[in-house]
């Protein structure tokens, strides 16, 4: 039926026969919106699309494809007979039929025949009553949100008690708790070495209300004197952070609350120095708890800033230059730095009412979180079955899926992902971790987090390629990667998610291809263009080195060509090349100039002639019964210049000449022979026609 | 004929129809939809092809609808058929079969002679 869109609530009647469904419809249409279902299956189909969206089920029995009992099972299997109310229709009146549909949990029972009057009263009972138990389980979350307020309450209450004993004003609590959470989120943004969550910051803010409880136990004399303490007399005020650090100790209840544990270490060391310097241990550096480092330089500030009995409010500006200098003793230099660069922004935070707003944003956020993780459980089997699909898809493919997160630092693999590395799915503090160190080089672990790290919030993906050593053996992968970056201003890098490859088999296909495209497929050897590339490579590379280029080509060859078959001719070739490759070393360059044309380009420190006497005779000899004979020309750098076209040009120049002097020899450039002829015509025109 | 009447033809409870569906508009309306219900065809074609399971349905189905519309007779029969399919049939559905054939006709011919009063 057409269904219109209200916020009525919605009844699904699944029920296989038209008139029963519509006989439902009329009695129930008025005031609900009725969605029809003609059998179970089709139920189970709607209730998976439409899931919450339904406030009831009118459930039959008796029904083909799904009879109801079916369609109950489900709905327990999927839980949702935890959100949707059911009531069982039928005209069975079998007690055991009757037991089973409560077992399976449906909140009520119809008989039919249908009284209108009876149908309309269930459905609003049960509507009722399941609103009832909403709105009950919203009441109990507030009374928790209540009950944390209320402790929040205390400790202000509690706290300005003891600033009420010393005199001070009443903001000094909330100026060092804001200052407090101001200090920690700067340094959140600074470091992660002290690995501060936001709930983290939260507690030490909220502990540092109780920083001073330890003066209730001093005598309001000394608390207020206007003058300078006497030595005795400091040696009492110093002993309010062990006071305060004991009463919290001594509490016969809470030991185990983080709250109170973090209140202990800024009771107790919120007058210790960084150097060494302070009250009661003498702890120093980082053995000061970083919570109560915070709250000594926010206590510090105020302090200075305030007016006391013995002395007027200090400047901001006075104030954080003296706390700069270690007027007040040596701080933490992270801290300093916080404090130094954003000395402007302390000043309006502490006069502008950003206080409240900042606890009522945090309370809003604790409400949704707890809200949404309460109202519905379905919520988190939906993300469960989303995981279980994800789960499924990764199995399917090779990649090796991977999350990141920096705090805590672990990785996350996916099953197979993980099972191909060799890994645990999971990795705490991949850093350090010894198998995978195996597989990453400490270069590319920094490489690939510097490439996360440099990513934007707006341009959060990379990709890069890199050795992974799979089995010991190295193979190229490639990540394909997005960084996550927190909402807060400025953002925080806070890991990453993404896919590796395994790219080695396509990355040397494309290496081969590579080399196809640099040689020459017959010989083997490269071709000019790729030769050329490399020789001016290696000038420039090793410019004041000995460098002989050679050109030669092949006596009479198209006459074998035409006497012995063109076969013959390409077998004559690949010889020649053959020799020419072994009669030279590694890193010279030998290539196949074009036609029967053969370049070779040689490095050497002394008696070149020699060695073009040798490769001369090496590629000089019978095959087949065919004699070999080669003329060449060549040309050394230091009659032509450092230039590949230069002495391309002279040894070019040098085998013109040595043709007219009568073939099957070699020759080296001179001066004599500038303004010659070219033989490079022919092979210029013979690599023109390929 | 009136509605009232109607239900007499067929051995049917107006009564207790109206004191549940509280309207005669409603009554009216879901007693002229009977006939157009397919359960009854379904209910044949599948006795003759003893689908036992689709009978049981299609039978149940029918008891149900005569139920919510007070037909006693032929939800009387019904019943005694869907008991006799219930686990598989029995040798007394042929007869109770016949006997549901035999009601249905007199509920439908009822019917039809209403409609046609009603012009």
């Amino acid at each position: 039926m057409e269904e219109k869109k209200t916020n009525r609530q919605k009844i699904l009647v699944v029920d296989d026969s038209e008139m029963n469904r519509s006989i439902l419809d009329d009695m129930l249409g008025d005031d609900y919106d009725i969605i029809e279902a003609e059998n179970g299956l089709e139920a189970v189909s709607i209730m998976q699309k439409r899931g919450t969206e339904i406030d009831l089920m009118l459930l039959d029995i008796v029904m083909p494809r799904m009879d109801g009992f079916e369609v109950l099972a489900v709905m327990n299997q999927n839980h949702w007979i935890e959100d949707t109310p059911v009531i069982m229709i039928s005209a069975e009146s079998g007690s055991t039929q009757v037991e089973r549909a409560y077992d399976l949990g449906v909140t009520d029972f119809i008989m039919r025949p249908f009284d209108a009057l009876i149908v309309r009263r269930r459905v609003v009972n049960t509507l009722l009553l399941y609103a009832k138990q909403r709105r009950l389980v919203s009441m109990v979350e507030e009374q928790i949100y209540e009950k944390e307020r209320r402790s929040g309450l205390m400790i202000d209450i509690l706290s300005h008690i003891v600033e009420f004993r010393n005199g001070e004003s009443g903001l000094h609590i909330l100026h060092v708790r804001t200052l407090t959470e101001f200090l920690l989120r700067l340094l959140q943004q600074k470091t992660d070495k002290y690995h501060l969550t936001g709930s983290d910051v939260s507690r030490i803010s909220t502990g540092s209300a109780l920083h001073d409880i330890g003066k209730i136990a001093i005598d309001e004399h000394i608390l207020n004197k206007p003058g300078k303490l006497t030595d005795e007399e400091f040696a009492i005020m110093k002993t309010h952070a062990m006071v305060g650090a004991r009463m919290l100790e001594e509490l016969p209840m809470h030991q185990d609350d983080p709250l109170v544990k973090t209140a202990y270490e800024i009771c107790r060391w919120h007058h210790e120095r960084f150097d060494g310097r302070g009250y009661p241990d003498g702890l120093k550096g980082d053995d000061i708890p970083i919570s109560a480092q915070v709250v000594a330089l926010a206590d510090v500030y105020d302090a200075l800033t305030s007016p006391r009995v013995y002395k007027a409010p200090i400047e901001h500006e006075v104030a954080v230059q003296m706390i700069l200098d270690g007027k007040c003793g040596i701080f933490n230099p992270l801290l300093m730095e916080c404090l130094a660069e954003s000395a402007d922004k302390i000043r309006t935070e502490l006069a502008g009412g950003t206080v409240g707003r900042e606890t009522h944003r945090q309370i809003q956020a604790v409400a949704d979180e707890s809200l949404h993780s309460s109202i519905s459980n379905r919520t988190l089997r939906l993300l469960d079955y989303e995981r279980e699909k994800y789960n499924f898809f990764a199995s399917l493919t090779d990649e090796i899926q991977y999350e990141y997160t920096v705090s805590p630092p672990m990785i996350t693999l996916s099953a197979n992902g993980a099972k191909k590395l060799g890994l645990d799915e999971i990795i705490m503090d991949p850093k350090n971790d010894k198998r995978l160190q195996a597989l990453l080089s400490r270069e590319t672990w920094m490489k690939l987090s510097d490439r996360l790290r440099g990513t934007t919030p707006d341009q959060p993906e990379m990709s890069m390629e890199f050795l992974v050593n799979v089995d010991g053996v190295p193979r190229w992968h490639r990540i394909i990667s997005r960084a996550i970056w927190s909402g807060d201003d400025p953002p925080k890098y806070e890991g990453a998610l993404g896919k590796v490859i395994d790219v080695h088999d396509d990355r040397t296909k494309i290496k081969e291809l590579e080399h196809k495209a640099s040689s020459d497929p017959m010989t083997g050897l490269l071709n000019r263009a790729s030769a050329k590339e490399r020789i001016e490579e290696r000038m420039a590379d090793r410019p004041e080195s000995h460098y002989a280029l050679g050109l030669f080509d092949l006596d009479f060859f198209k006459s074998a060509n035409d006497r012995l078959g063109h076969q013959f001719g390409d077998e004559v070739l690949k010889t020649v090349a053959q020799r020419l490759s072994h009669s030279i070393r590694g890193t010279d360059i030998s290539c196949r100039a074009g036609g029967d044309e053969f370049m070779l380009f040689l490095e050497y420190k002394t008696d070149i002639e020699k060695t073009i006497d040798r490769i001369f005779h090496t590629l000089c000899g019978d095959f087949e019964g065919f004699q070999i004979s080669v003329t060449m020309g060549v040309a050394l750098v230091e009659d032509t210049g450092l230039s590949y076209e230069a002495m391309f040009h002279a040894a070019d120049q040098a085998l013109y000449a040595a043709k007219g002097m009568g073939r099957g020899r070699y020759l080296f450039y001179d001066e004599s022979m500038k303004g010659m002829l070219s033989a490079l015509s022919e092979i210029d025109s013979d690599a023109a026609a390929r | 004929m009136t509605l009232q009447e109607c239900y007499a033809a067929m051995g049917a409870d107006y009564d207790e129809v109206l004191g549940r569906l509280r309207s005669e508009r409603l009554v009216q309306k879901f007693v002229l939809k009977f006939p157009a219900d397919g359960s009854y065809d379904l209910l044949c074609r599948s006795m003759e092809d003893h689908d036992d399971a689709e009978a049981f349905r299609a039978s149940h189905t029918i008891k149900g609808m005569c139920q919510n519309l007070s037909f006693t007779k032929l939800g009387q029969s019904s019943h005694e058929l869907t008991e006799a399919l219930r686990n598989g049939r029995t040798p007394a559905a042929d007869g109770l079969f016949a006997q549901v054939q035999a009601d249905y006709k007199e509920t439908v011919d009822a019917i039809s002679a209403f409609q046609a009063s009603l012009g």
